[in-house]
Parts: C-alpha cells; structure tokens; sequence
C-alpha cells in the first residue's frame, strides 16, 4: 500500500499552484489610479459600482485562492477582473472628461467674471467717487486670484462659492455704480443738458464766438470756434465731480450755463478761468437745498470755480483742470465773458449701464 | 484493525485541534480599523490623503487573506495577523504625522498673514505720504480704495485660519500681498509722477 501512496503524494507535491492572474494587481493599481484621479467625486456612482463589481471579484479570488491548490482555477477569476478592468478604463476616461467640461466650464464663467470686473473698473477709472466701486471690485480681484488658483489644481468642488463671492463682489460695485450715474441715465436730465449745449454752439455759432462745454462723464472740454469743434481736452474735476455742486466743501463741479469773468495769469495752478459760479440758477437750488435740510447749517454756496492747469490727472475741489500747455494754450484765446457749459453728459448712461447688466 | 481506528481517532482529534486553533483575528482587525479612523479623525484625509489610501487598500488587502484563509481546512492567520500589525503601525505613524503638518501647514499661513499685513502696512504709509487735499492726483485716491477693498479681504484669512482651512489662508493671504506690493510700486510711481511736475 506503501509503495502505492508515496509515488502519489510525489506527483501531488510537484504540481505547482497556477499563478494569480496578473489583472489582479493591474485591478489594484487601477483602484488607485481611480482614487486618485477623483472617482468618488466626479464618477461617484460608476465608482461605487465598480467596487461593488471589484468586491465580487475579490470574494470570488479569496475562495479559489482557499482551495487546494491542485484544484485552483483563476481563468473565470480573470474574466472577472478583466471586465472589472474594462469598467474601471470607462470610469477613468469618465472622470477625465468630466474633469476637463468642468474645468472648461469655470474657466469661461471666470473669465466672463473677470471680464466684469475689467468692464467696470474701466467704465470707473476715471471716475472720481469710485472709492466704494474700487473696493468690491479689489475684493473680487481677491477672490478670482484664488478661484484661478483653485482652477489650477482641479479643486472644482470649492470653486462654486468662491465663483458665487466674486459675483457678490460685482454686484455691489454695479450697485454703487447705478447709484452713482442714476442721473447720466434719466432722460430729463440728459435732455436738459443737451439743450443747454446746444444752446451754447448755436450761440457761439450766431455770434461768431469761442464757446466751451465740458462734458463730466466723458472727462472732455470741447473748444467750440463759431459753432464748430476746435479742440477736445481731457479734464479733471472735483472729488465728486459728478455730482452737481450745491455748496461750499461739497466738492462737487457745478452744472449750468456759465461764463469766463476773470483771467488769472497765476494761480497756484498755473493761469485759471474763473467763471460765474453760482448763478442764479445755482443759489435758487442752494436754498431750496438748505430749507430742506439738505446740506449743512452753515455751509455757504461757495465759488472760485475755475478752469485751471494742474493735469487732467488733478483731483479738483470742483474746479475744472487741464494739463499745464493746453490753458497756456487756451488762456490768450478765451476772452472774459466766453460762456461756458458744464453738462454731466449728452449720450444716457442707459445704454452703458445696460451693457454692465441694469435692468 | 485496532491500529486502525486509533489512528483514525488521532488523526481527527488533531486535525480538530488545527482547524479550531485558528480564529479570525477579530481584536487585531477591530485595532487596525481603529487606527485608521484614528488617524482620520486627526485630519489624515487633508494632510495626507495618500498615506490614509495607503492604510485603507493595505486594511482591504489584510481582510482578503483572511477571508481566503477562513474559507481553508487548514486555516493560518499568521501572515494576516502581520499585515494587520503593519497597517495599525502605519496607521498610528501617519495620525503621529499630522500635528507636525498641520503645524507646519498652520505657521505658513500666519507666516503668509504677516507678509500680507507687512506689505499692507507699507502701502498705507506709502499712501499716508502721498500729497493731500487738491491738487492730489485722482489716482492715489483710486489706490486708497483698492487699499481698502484688500484690507477687507484681510480680514477673511484669519476667518480662514480660525477654521483651520490653513492652504485657502495661506491663498488669500499670498494673493493680498501682491496686490498690496503692486499698489505700493504704483504709489510710488505716482508720487514721482508729482515730484516731476513740481
């Protein structure tokens, strides 16, 4: 019996176990590759099928791996994993495209927000009053700095809030800004000043004079010659320049129909054009102002407006200023009693503030 | 025949005393897992995502053996029971780990908030020497108001550390800088811009 057996157990200890199919490991790598590539979040549940399918697979693998290893049989085990591998390809090539449309999606709602924010802050830059404007747009630059850098590093799930805080951003500088130009897009205000322009170059026209408008939002002084252009010149004006000027300190650059009443040949701004401010216009508005409580106690009208040198870069405290060589220029040309007319704007702003998303 | 049956006995009260020998190691799954989740909890998903993959694919691969060993006749646990004692000692080394980053990953982001408020600081003095009242240039008020807008944003980094979200500090705090180091290279372009005209 003996010499039957030992033969036997000599065949049985020299057959080998059939090697793990090698798809087991490139399962395992591919899990990880999965993992890594952002599966649980992009393909969450093509991913939490695939390692419903992988589980299976394992379990199958641990039971032949239990059996005697003569009686072992991996070719079932590797279609498993093979098909297991095939999924876990999908998923992956799933992942990458929902990462690129996602990727492709932020950066263009990032870049029309960053297109916002330029917008307005070229619409604001010479604006004067654009202190609170600047600001929410600073903290939406702020915010798209990092939102690009979240875009970098594939991080898309925080991108939402941060893309939501730029957009809270802009909104509050539109906000400031539709405050700001409320009366540049009233009609009846546009046309009020249109007319008075228009006034002004008919008259320089009928009596063969210089005549000048200035233009607040445009930050222009057109030189009209017997009703035609001459010259255009960038201007500053006072820190709220926009603003009509109601009293002394305010600031403000007057609007209304003026004219030149004195030459100064030196003021602290090189030579000036003191025009005719206030007007009988201006001190009917000023104490109108002042019953209604709308300015201080003891402010004055004030005066002293000007058309003065300094730069157009110059920050006014409602004066008109120009670069030093254009009212060296100007100043032997503008004879005393030339009028002149400060208009906010001739065009609506509605159309501008349209375009920056009014409604 | 005698022989026979005793052998037979023998042979099945030892092979009994193999197979009923071998238990699952449950105590040491149930200290792997805890230590996992140990490290976890200490912020190991943040810190260190990879190592934590590591642990868990390490943990799944110690739960096959054991699974394919307790399906076996003959049952052995042993090299179960190492692959178990690594991952707890891994797991315990990576939760060991993560003071220090998160330490590390915390002092760059105040480091980040003091550079930030460092160069805030000098564009406010910048801005404070700049000419005032008329004649001031339009521009360096625009700048006082981006100067503004970046200290409001400031103050959102130390929201962000107080949440321990130390990387978006960090962000914020490394984009407040240089906007803060540009408006001062402005600032001073336009008070040079003021020398020169005077």
């Amino acid at each position: 019996m003996l010499r039957g057996i030992i033969p036997l157990c000599l065949v049985l200890s020299s057959c080998q176990a059939p090697p793990v199919p090698p798809e087991v490991e490139r399962v395992k790598t591919q899990e990880h590759e999965l993992w890594r590539a952002g599966a649980p979040i992009y393909a969450q549940q093509d991913y939490a099928r695939y390692l419903e399918v992988l589980g299976a697979a394992r379990d199958k693998l641990n039971r032949e791996k239990a059996r005697l290893r003569w009686f072992r049989d991996y070719e079932k085990i590797r279609a498993d994993f093979l098909v297991v591998l095939n999924q876990g390809e999908i998923i992956l090539e799933t992942v990458r495209n929902e990462k690129q449309t996602q990727s492709l999606d932020y950066s263009q709602r990032l870049s029309v927000l960053r297109g916002r924010i330029a917008k307005i802050k070229t619409v604001t830059e010479s604006m004067n009053e654009n202190g609170q404007i600047r600001r929410s747009l600073t903290q939406a630059e702020v915010a798209s700095q990092e939102a690009g850098l979240l875009l970098k590093n594939e991080k898309y799930q925080e991108l939402e809030p941060k893309l939501e805080r730029i957009d809270l951003h802009l909104r509050g500088a539109q906000e400031a800004l539709f405050g700001l130009l409320a009366r540049y897009a009233d009609e009846g205000q546009v046309d009020q000043w249109r007319k008075w322009a228009e006034d002004t170059v008919r008259e320089s026209r009928r009596r063969g004079n210089t005549a000048l408008v200035v233009k607040k939002l445009e930050r222009t002084m057109t030189v009209f010659r017997s009703g035609r252009p001459a010259a255009i010149y960038e201007i500053g004006l006072g820190k709220y320049g926009l603003s009509d000027k109601l009293y002394a300190g305010d600031e403000a650059t007057p609007e209304g129909r003026y004219k030149v009443i004195k030459k100064i040949s030196g003021s602290r701004f090189g030579k000036a054009l003191l025009i005719d401010y206030p007007n009988d216009v201006d001190r009917r508005e000023y104490s109108q102002a002042k019953k209604k409580g709308l300015i201080p106690a003891r402010a004055g009208i004030g005066g002293l407006i000007e058309i003065h040198g300094g730069g157009n870069d110059c920050l006014t405290n409602g004066c008109v200023a120009v670069r030093n060589e254009v009212i060296e220029d100007l100043f032997p040309t503008i004879p005393v009693g030339t009028p002149v007319t400060i208009v906010g704007c001739l065009e609506s702003a509605d159309r501008l503030l349209s375009s920056l998303g009014k409604t | 025949m005698k022989h026979f049956t005793k052998f037979l006995v023998l042979g099945i009260f030892a092979i009994s005393l193999f197979t009923s020998c071998a238990k699952q190691p449950t105590e040491q799954i149930d200290a792997a897992k805890a230590a996992i989740t140990a490290a976890q909890a200490e912020g190991a998903d943040v810190y260190a995502p990879e190592d934590l993959k590591k642990l868990n694919d390490s943990m799944q691969a110690a739960m096959d053996e054991i699974t394919t060993q307790s399906k076996k006749f003959f049952k052995k646990y042993g090299p179960a029971k190492e692959m178990l004692a690594k991952v707890q000692a891994d797991a315990d080394a990576v939760k060991a780990s993560i003071p220090a980053k998160k330490e590390a990953a915390k002092n760059a982001a105040i480091q980040a908030q003091t550079d930030a408020k460092t160069a805030l600081d000098e564009a406010k003095a910048l801005l404070d020497k700049a000419p005032k009242g008329k004649g001031t240039k339009a521009d360096i008020e625009a700048m006082k108001a981006d100067l503004a807008g970046l200290e409001t944003s400031f103050a959102e980094i130390q929201t962000a550390i107080d949440s321990q979200d130390f990387f978006g500090a960090s962000g914020k705090a490394a984009t407040i800088k240089e906007k803060a180091m540009a408006i001062s290279d402005q600032v001073k372009a336009a008070m040079e811009k003021v020398k020169g005209k005077k």
